[in-house]
Order: C-alpha cells, then sequence, then structure tokens
C-alpha cells in the first residue's frame, strides 16, 4: 500500500526492535498527534485490537504506531513504549 | 510546465496535491476550496463535538505546508462554474483560473429535512469543522435532543448527545438502525448501546414537522405518527447532497455522484474525480460503487494524481474501505460493501459481538462486525484475493477465523 503521507506531522523514531502498548488517558493536549482508527490501515488496526483486546504489548515494526500519539478507539489511548 | 488544479482541500484533494508534488516537481498546483480552513481531520470533528478533543490535533495542514510544497491555497473561494473548451475554472470573485488537469474532489452538503421548519434554530447538520465547533458550543446547553437519520452519520448524533449529557430521542423511520446492514440481532446491540448513553431509540417514526417558539428556535419535533418530542436540540443527517452544481453544461456524466473509471477519470477528457462525490468503478465489484470512507478518498485523491501526472492510465483504485464507530464500550467495524451482495451469513456471539459477511456471486464483498474485530483482516484479504467462499461461510462465521480451514482456490 502506497498512500500520501498528507497527515499528522509525524516524528521520525526508530522502531525496529520497539514494543508499545496502548494506555487509557482521560483528556487529550493541544499539542498531541491524535489519529482515529480509521486512518490505520488494516496491519495497524489489528496490533492496536490485539494490544487492546489482550491487554499486552506489541511490537511497533511493521505497525505505523508511533509512542506519544493518541489513537481514538472506544477510548482513547497513548501509544506508549512497552 | 502542467497547471493542475484541484476543487477541494478535504483528504482526497490534499491527497492529490500531494502526490502531484512528488510526481511532477516542476508542475504549478492550485487548490481551491469553499471553506476558510485548510485540511483538517474530518473523522475527528465528531470527537470535537462530543466535548472530548481540542481544536488544535484536529487540524492537519497549515498554510505553511502548502507553501512549503509551491501549492497555490485559495480559501473562501467558490468555483462557478467550468469551462471545459477553454479549460477554465471560473470563481465568484471573477478570476478565470486555466488548467492542463483538473480534480473534482468537492464532496457533498448534508441534505436538508424536506419538512417544515427544518430550517430553526436549534436544527444541526454535520459535514464540516464549523458545524462540529457550533454542535458543540449548543449541546454544552442543550438538555433534550432529537436525532433524525438512522444511518452512520445519525449515529454520530446519538455519541455528542450521550457526551454531551442531552437526553435524547432518536426518531427511525423503520424498525432498527441501519436496516440496510443490519439485521435485528446486529442492530440491537447497537441500540442497547445508545440507551446506555442515554439515548432512546423510536423506530416507525421519522420527521413530519418541527415546531419552534416565537425566536424561531426548535421546541419539538413531530413524528408522522402524530407523537410529538420536545427538543431544544437536533441532529438531522438523513443523507448527502453532491456539490455539483458549478459543473452544470460541463458535460461530465453523473448518476447521484460523477461517474468515474477505476483510473478517476470522467467522461470527459483531464478531469478526474476523487472522494465521496465519485461514483467509481470498483474493479472488486465489477461495478460502480461509492464509498464515504476517509482512507478511500484518501487513497482516491493519491490515485488521481499519479494518473494525472503520468498523462496515461497507470494505476487502477483497488481499494477495500473501513469505516469504524467508537462511540461505545465495544468497536464497531464495517468494511467494504455491507449493503450491497446476494447473499449474507450472520451469527450473533454474546450481547456485544455479532458479525454479518455479504456475498456477491459468491465472493466476499463487505461486512460489519460488532463487539469482536480479529476476524477483519483476514476478510478483507478474502474480499482483495475475490475468492469464492460463500459456501464455505460457516469458516468464516468461527469465533476465530482460521483461512487455512478454507478449500483451497479452484484452478481457473
Amino acid at each position: 500500500m502506497n498512500m500520501a503521507a498528507s497527515e499528522p506531522r509525524r516524528r521520525s523514531v526508530q522502531l525496529d526492535r520497539v514494543d508499545v502498548r496502548l494506555e487509557r488517558v482521560e483528556s487529550v493536549a493541544p499539542d498531541a498527534t491524535v489519529r482515529h482508527v480509521d486512518q490505520l490501515d488494516s496491519d495497524t488496526l489489528e496490533a492496536v485490537y490485539a494490544a487492546l483486546s489482550a491487554d499486552r504489548s506489541v511490537p511497533a515494526a511493521g505497525t505505523g504506531l508511533e509512542p506519544g500519539e493518541v489513537i481514538v478507539f472506544t477510548d482513547y489511548f497513548r501509544v506508549k513504549r512497552a | 510546465m502542467t497547471q493542475y488544479v484541484i476543487i477541494g482541500d478535504g483528504i482526497s484533494g490534499s491527497s492529490a496535491a500531494e502526490t502531484l508534488r512528488e510526481e511532477d516537481p516542476e508542475s504549478e498546483i492550485t487548490v481551491i476550496t469553499d471553506e476558510g480552513e485548510s485540511l483538517y481531520n474530518r473523522i475527528l470533528i465528531k470527537e470535537h463535538a462530543k466535548g472530548k478533543l481540542p481544536e488544535a490535533p484536529i487540524s492537519i495542514h497549515d498554510e505553511e505546508w502548502y507553501d512549503e510544497r509551491d501549492i497555490d491555497l485559495s480559501l473562501n473561494t467558490f468555483v462557478t462554474s467550468v469551462d471545459t473548451d477553454a479549460k477554465v475554472v471560473n470563481t465568484h470573485e471573477g478570476e478565470e483560473i486555466p488548467y492542463d488537469k483538473l480534480l473534482v474532489a468537492t464532496g457533498g452538503t448534508p441534505t436538508q429535512l424536506p419538512v417544515e421548519n427544518s430550517d430553526a434554530d436549534g436544527i444541526h447538520h454535520f459535514w464540516t469543522f464549523q458545524d462540529a465547533r457550533a454542535i458543540r458550543e449548543h449541546a454544552e446547553q442543550a438538555n433534550k435532543g432529537v436525532i433524525v437519520g438512522a444511518g452512520l452519520l445519525g449515529i454520530d448524533f446519538a455519541a455528542v448527545c450521550g457526551a454531551q449529557g442531552i437526553e435524547a430521542d432518536y426518531l427511525m423511520r423503520g424498525d432498527r438502525w441501519w436496516r440496510y446492514a443490519l439485521s435485528g440481532a446486529g442492530a440491537e446491540i447497537m441500540h442497547e448501546g445508545m440507551r446506555e448513553v442515554g439515548v432512546e431509540p423510536v423506530f416507525d417514526s421519522g420527521v413530519d414537522h418541527f415546531e419552534t417558539d416565537d425566536d424561531g428556535h426548535v421546541t419539538a419535533a413531530v413524528d408522522p405518527n402524530g407523537d410529538r418530542y420536545e427538543c431544544d436540540f437536533v441532529g438531522a443527517a438523513i443523507g448527502l447532497d453532491f456539490n455539483t452544481e458549478y459543473l452544470d453544461g460541463a458535460g461530465l456524466e453523473q448518476d447521484n455522484g460523477i461517474i468515474v473509471d477505476e483510473y478517476m477519470q470522467t467522461s470527459v477528457d483531464d478531469i478526474y474525480a476523487a472522494g465521496d462525490i465519485t461514483r467509481f468503478y470498483d474493479v472488486l465489484l465489477g461495478e460502480q460503487a461509492q464509498n464515504g470512507s476517509w482512507g478511500s478518498a484518501k487513497e482516491q485523491g493519491r490515485v488521481a494524481a499519479v494518473n494525472m501526472a503520468a498523462d496515461e492510465e497507470a494505476e487502477q483504485f483497488e481499494w477495500v474501505s473501513s469505516y469504524s464507530i467508537t462511540h461505545f464500550d465495544f468497536p464497531f467495524l464495517s468494511f467494504g460493501h455491507p449493503t450491497i451482495g446476494d447473499e449474507h451469513a450472520e451469527r450473533k456471539y454474546s450481547d456485544t459481538e455479532w458479525r454479518r459477511i455479504a456475498f456477491k456471486d459468491g465472493k466476499v464483498v463487505g461486512g460489519v462486525l460488532i463487539g469482536d474485530l480479529s476476524p477483519q483482516s483476514q476478510l478483507k484479504q478474502l474480499m482483495r484475493e475475490q475468492r469464492e467462499v460463500a459456501d464455505q461461510a460457516e469458516v468464516l462465521l468461527e469465533k476465530s477465523v482460521d483461512l487455512d480451514e478454507l478449500a483451497p482456490p479452484q484452478e481457473q
């Protein structure tokens, strides 16, 4: 899939060996990067769903998840390094 | 030097502009929008209306983004006509903008209810960031709501009412929410989600007219049965009218949207279209289709731009769309074209888990997953592969879907 990247300013992070988890947050700061799950590709959505349904960390490699960003799903979840 | 003009700065127009700059660095690119702000995240404006998300994260591009890419952005500019012979776009200020290739990406405008007093104060439609700001401001003060439109857009109003503490009645014409894609079993899960946030579904209803006070503010909705629902806040979402008035006389083939082929090319040379406004040829479906999802619009804009820059049919649009509802405790995801198909299979797994798969000619063409999204990748894969699997629907309705349990594809 080759999609133009006209979406939130993304931080450049080396994610080859990083695991991430999703932490529920109650509020979002004005300077936060926020994405809705419908902006995620199918593999990234699968990683988000796996992380939340099993409450576990997932490898960031191969997904579009970036530490610090907030994902809007059934709640708001911040992506954190595991 | 090629001159590209893009009408519309939503995700499809913006995606096209970015791709054109990459594909044709020496070109001139102009983006025209009637909105007063550059690209923002249309999926997230409902979160702002709910009072949960501040404005800043919803903005995607500031004007600097266009400057950095040498893209000329014209805000607050209405296109009045397109002269396809002279290849010129005319604006409301009398400006004539020449183009070599044109992209139409103007989307739609919410359809107004064709009933008495539907333009009263307090009756909201929901499409732009400005709409979201107005809805949020009003919802924070409102007490009693009515929602009209039993589809994917209407349910956002239910979520706004729930999040803002507005007790609401959701008036539906049929016997369930999104009756074109959900059976009673699936819809009831959604109804229960609504009830839990204080929104009561009302079936076999709708709106006959609205009542107003002396100041013109809505005070009640009266349904065709004569039942009266007091309210000081109304959300109406019954569909979209596509913004094509300025194309009258341009000769583009239309059929409830602009007809494009799989390359996003319209019936007029050098004019392309992308996003909600298109009826595109879906190569997976084998017929014209429509889709209003963010990912589809973005990809259509990119594909259109690739073909515009190449000046040939370089890449076709092939996409399995997703649309999620994230307002309740359980997730909801529809994919592909869940409202069409000649065969369906469904199963309920628990009070919050349900699955329905739509098949056409034996192939998966769409579906809806409620509660458990785990099979979404496999089902989308089957749709992309166009495998005939309807006769093995039981495998696809297993709680955990394992594609290896399907019989191998037949050699063609």
